[in-house]
């Protein structure tokens, strides 16, 4: 085995021995899954970069020094060709990606066959810390060598096979690969998605720009980031985006137009094919987050008169890159939606019977203005593979496919534990779990807060220890009004306004006014029991000293009181805020609420010790 | 600029609003520990004999910042990540290993900040700077300080008090506007330390990479550098507005009285004039914030350059399993800072003293990956960099050089 750091700077001496330059890279025929080393580039005298063939001119190589056929005069310079690489300048210390592992990496060193043999061949591109080492320093690669293996870990090498990686950074396209190289186009989009996330902005157009269209409409629609689809869009042609547009089902492709600006769009939709654009603009007369705007025009529809061999007939016919189909819909002589035949039904069943005597006419359908959420959790209920969209006609416009519908689901999953204070985004690590941690417990940093806010409103008309008698109480108050958050934010997740069991506005405020009354009490009575008990004679450990911290304690309890009461009474606009954002697609999070009731709370509480004293 | 393609009048007012943010968030976390310290300092030892050095750090910190944030425009990349394509991983590897120094002793200084600015409201060393760390950890860790971001920069913006203290103490205008075009220079050892200080905490080394970072994020193109520009020469000049209203208002109100800046509390008194009995608390909050703010920026650019030279996997949203390099850096830094501010009996404003020497000796280091870059016509194109930005470029090295050498030759010599 020989590194190409082993070769790079070691003299190249011709047939007398004579030093002729120093090398400075290798060609690598790109054809081949172990790719030929064809050429030899190094840095000749006065530092004029040449270029001969490997299989003409060199004799012996090894770490030390490469050795030439001929003399220095006999040589013969050559040009890099299109489908060469040059391994220094393309590939070394460049960020490729590892199509088989899929990710991104950057390459230390790259491994060449054995020495022995006249043919050099690149085995692979090494990306782990061996090859970090080995380019620091050889004997620092062996020394770590040596202590792993005394830990018992062998430290392997990282090698990513030629056949295996995607170079980023130039664009291999037009180059005669050889059939077994997988390159990002053979990958899955959503993988294909997954990498282009992870490089930089400007890397990620380029790649963008490499791929084929099908891919790019592929990879498109799995974007998680609408914003960087968004850029990514505006980083292509307006040709190319259109044809990419036209590729992709209708219903991604309107929800990534929706993204752009309104003059981009009209550009982009007027270059497209009359009949997707017309597909696309349909779809965006819908309000975001409905049916009409999740659901696919491509629908296989037909007269049900029609016969068994009819429909087959039909999906013989339809496009490659259709939506695929699960249901064939059945329409009547005013084309209103009459029944579904399920794709079984249609091969099992002989070509001659009517569609009609295999259809389901008893069908569960959406209105384009349903809220997508009510369609995806009827799709789950009914356990549908599509749900058709109907008008108020009963015409059929469109389907919601289950893959949208699950979308959907994770999406609205995702939104309600933001609301219930749960974990944002997909981050499992320990500091996540400190922070959730933190936020649980926010109220000791409040009652901290309300405190010192306690301690600068009475101005020294208390002492250190009547402060903190009162402040004792607060705790409660902050621990409840956290619970009138979580109150508010259950209730907001199990009731849909829009449903006519759920509780009324009016019924909610009652009910909230009527626990916080309940609870103040309660807070109130609790305080001062303990009051009482410690200031009782039957208590001797206390001394009768307790007078001032007593009457400062019963303030404190009365203010917590008040306090919880009107934590609870505001749960009406908590409720109504937490709505309202909804209805205008506006994330909220819980914790962020919970916060603000919390230094409510602390105001409210301040407040009434004030009047108190 | 070096070219000039930066036609003013063709471009649009809002777009060069929009740009002129993150220079001027630089240039408000540029106000941080080490910088309050140096320039206090400056100002008490020496009076106005150093605002000479202002209007030169600002032009090498825009000539500095707009190499950096030209060459993100025109490559796309980070300037780890060329560092490392340009130059291999051998010299990549002291290039990262000077940039994690020198970002180890700023974070160090920033919790030094923090320490003494809290000491001022009598809170103990042990208790501030445990805090602080696990706070800046977490918000590092999750990604999220960028949702406080704004909050710690208002706060930061307390230091824009200097301008109003420093125009109501009534200087001598005349005497310092002298001084601030005649340059004047003392050979002790002392006012050459100054003075490197001066220029490490005025072009910090984590300052270039940031600039660089930011353009690729926004993932800017060559032609929007007129915009680039616009933003790094506002952030310059406001930092250095900041940064000479420090040097006159502690040079009007400390040098008279003669007092040596040692702590907080010394510097805080320059405010005194203006706020009187609050100015502990003003300075205290002003320095919190402002050092809380670049404590929580550091760890994660040095992390984060490190990586992307070595080609690991970086990012806040990157899980311990996926991104351990990543996060593992992040947390040592945080926890080598905390420790050796809490070691016994250090003096806090020493450290963030020595922290921007420190930033000075290594800064040639960088800016020599980042000329012979930028002035690469294979990397730059027709972007790279003309004959006068290398020279001031090369100048800025050799000064700090030589400042640096002569600077250790006195104090071996005991001078």
């Amino acid at each position: 085995m020989i590194y190409l750091s082993q070769l790079l700077g070691n003299p190249v001496l011709d047939a007398d021995g004579e030093k002729v330059g120093t090398v400075s890279d290798l060609g690598i025929a790109t054809g081949e899954v172990f790719p030929r080393i064809t050429s030899l580039a190094f840095m000749g005298p006065g530092r004029t970069p040449i270029m001969i063939s490997w299989r003409k001119f060199v004799d012996t190589y090894d770490e030390n020094e490469v050795h030439l056929k001929v003399i220095a005069t006999d040589l013969r310079f050559s040009y890099l060709q299109p489908d060469e690489v040059l391994l220094a300048r393309d590939i070394l210390n460049k960020q490729i990606v590892d199509t088989h592992g899929m990710r991104v990496v950057r390459v230390n060193d790259l491994k060449l066959s054995d020495t022995s043999s006249t043919q050099l061949r690149l085995l692979g591109a090494e990306v782990g810390a061996r090859g970090l080492l080995r380019s620091l320093h050889p004997a620092l690669e062996r020394v770590a060598l040596r202590v792993c293996r005394t830990f018992g870990h062998p430290l392997p090498e990282k090698i990513i096979a030629w056949s295996y990686m995607d170079l980023v950074e130039r664009d291999l396209s037009n180059v005669k690969l050889s059939v077994s190289h997988k390159t990002l186009d053979d990958m899955h989009p959503a993988d294909i998605a997954d990498i282009i996330e992870r490089l930089d902005p400007r890397l990620r157009g380029q790649v963008f720009a490499q791929l084929d269209d099908e891919q790019r409409a592929g990879a498109m629609a799995e974007f998680d980031d609408d914003a960087m689809a968004a850029e990514l869009m505006g980083n292509l042609t307006e040709t190319d985006a259109s044809r990419m547009l036209s590729e992709m089902d209708p219903d991604d492709a309107a929800e990534l137009v929706s993204e752009l600006d309104y003059d981009k769009a009209e550009k982009l939709l007027r270059l497209m094919g009359v009949q997707e654009q017309r597909a696309i603009r349909q779809l965006l007369g819908y309000r975001e987050n409905t049916a009409g705007r999740i659901m696919t025009s491509e629908v296989a529809s037909i007269s049900e008169t029609a016969t068994v061999a009819d429909a087959v007939e039909l999906l013989r016919g339809l496009d490659e890159d259709f939506e695929s189909v699960r249901y064939v819909y059945l329409t009547d002589e005013d084309g209103k939606l009459s029944g579904v035949v399920t794709l079984n039904a249609l091969i099992v069943a002989p070509a001659e019977t009517r569609l009609s005597e295999l259809a389901t006419e008893d069908l569960v359908t959406a209105s384009p203005e349903d809220d997508q959420e009510d369609v995806a959790e009827d799709i789950a209920k009914y356990n549908l593979l599509a749900m058709p969209v109907v008008n108020d006609e009963g015409r059929l416009l469109g389907i919601v496919t289950v893959d949208d519908a699950l979308d959907v689901l994770e999406e609205e999953h995702a939104e309600d534990l933001r609301v219930a204070g749960g974990a944002e985004g997909d981050d499992s690590g320990r500091a996540s779990a400190l922070i959730w941690l933190v936020r649980r417990n926010a109220w000791v940093a409040l009652w901290a807060l309300g405190v010192v806010a306690v301690a600068l409103a009475v101005g020294g008309r208390l002492g250190l220890q009547e402060t903190l008698a009162v402040s004792v109480p607060l705790a409660v108050a902050l621990v409840l009004a956290d619970d009138s958050v979580s109150y508010v934010t259950n209730f907001f997740l199990e009731n849909d306004p829009d449903d006519e069991d759920s509780p009324s506005m009016i019924g909610f405020t009652f009910r909230g006014i009527g626990i916080g009354a309940v609870l103040g009490a309660l807070v109130a009575l609790i305080v001062l029991a303990l009051e009482s008990v410690m200031a009782s004679p039957a208590v001797p450990t206390i001394e009768a000293s307790l007078e001032g911290l007593g009457a400062a304690l019963t303030t404190g309890g009365v203010a917590a009181a008040v306090s919880t009461f009107l934590s609870f009474a505001l749960t009406p606009i908590y409720l109504a805020v937490l709505r309202n954002r909804d209805a205008n697609n506006k994330e909220t999070s819980g914790f962020t609420l919970s916060a603000v009731a919390m230094i409510v709370a602390v105001v409210v509480f301040t407040l009434v010790v004030l009047v108190a004293l | 600029m070096t070219k000039g393609d930066g036609r003013l009048s063709s471009l649009k007012p809002r777009l060069i609003l929009a740009a002129m943010g993150p220079g001027l968030v630089a240039a408000l976390a540029g106000a941080d520990a080490g910088g309050v310290a140096t320039y206090s300092n400056a100002g008490a030892l020496f009076g106005f004999m150093q605002l000479w050095t202002v209007p030169v750090m600002c032009f090498l910190l825009i000539v500095a910042q707009e190499t950096a944030a030209r060459m993100g425009c025109v490559t796309g990349k980070g300037l780890a990540s060329l560092i490392r394509e340009q130059f291999g991983v051998r010299l990549s590897a002291v290039a990262m290993l000077a940039l994690l120094v020198s970002n180890t002793t700023v974070t160090l200084s920033e919790f030094a900040g923090i320490a003494s600015a809290l000491a001022l409201f009598d809170v103990p060393v042990y208790v501030s700077v445990p805090v602080a760390a696990l706070a800046i950890w977490l918000l590092t860790m999750s990604g999220s300080y960028r949702r406080i971001e704004k909050v710690l920069l208002a706060i930061a913006c307390v230091f824009v008090t200097y301008i109003v203290a420093g125009v109501m103490v009534g200087p001598n205008w005349g005497d310092a506007l002298l001084h601030t075009v005649v340059p004047h220079v003392e050979a002790t050892p002392r006012y050459l330390s100054l003075l490197v200080a001066s220029v490490g905490t005025a072009i910090a080394p984590w300052m270039l990479f940031l600039a660089q970072s930011n353009v690729v994020e926004k993932n800017a193109r060559a032609e929007d550098l007129p915009y680039q520009r616009i933003d790094t020469v506002t952030g310059a000049v406001a930092a250095s507005v900041i940064s000479w209203f420090i040097i006159l208002t502690t040079g009007a109100v400390l040098h008279p009285a003669g007092v040596v800046v040692s702590g907080a509390e010394d510097a805080a008194a320059a405010l005194a004039p203006l706020v009187g009995d609050y100015a502990e608390a003003l300075f205290g909050a002003g320095l919190t914030g402002a050092s809380f703010l670049a404590a929580c920026v550091l760890p994660g650019i040095t992390s984060s350059a490190i990586c992307e030279a070595f080609g690991w996997e970086r990012g806040a949203d990157r899980s311990w399993a996926e991104a351990p390099a990543y996060r593992g850096i992040i947390t040592g830094v945080i926890a080598i800072s905390a420790v050796v501010v809490m070691l016994p009996n250090v003096n806090l404003f020493g450290i963030m003293m020595v922290a921007q020497v420190i930033n000075g000796v290594l800064l040639p280091v960088l800016l020599v990956f980042m000329v012979l870059i930028a002035s690469d016509k294979h990397v730059m194109g027709r972007f790279a960099n003309g004959r006068v930005w290398n020279a001031l470029t090369w100048f800025t090295i050799v000064a700090v050089t030589v400042l640096t050498v002569i600077m250790f030759v006195m104090q071996a010599m005991g001078l």
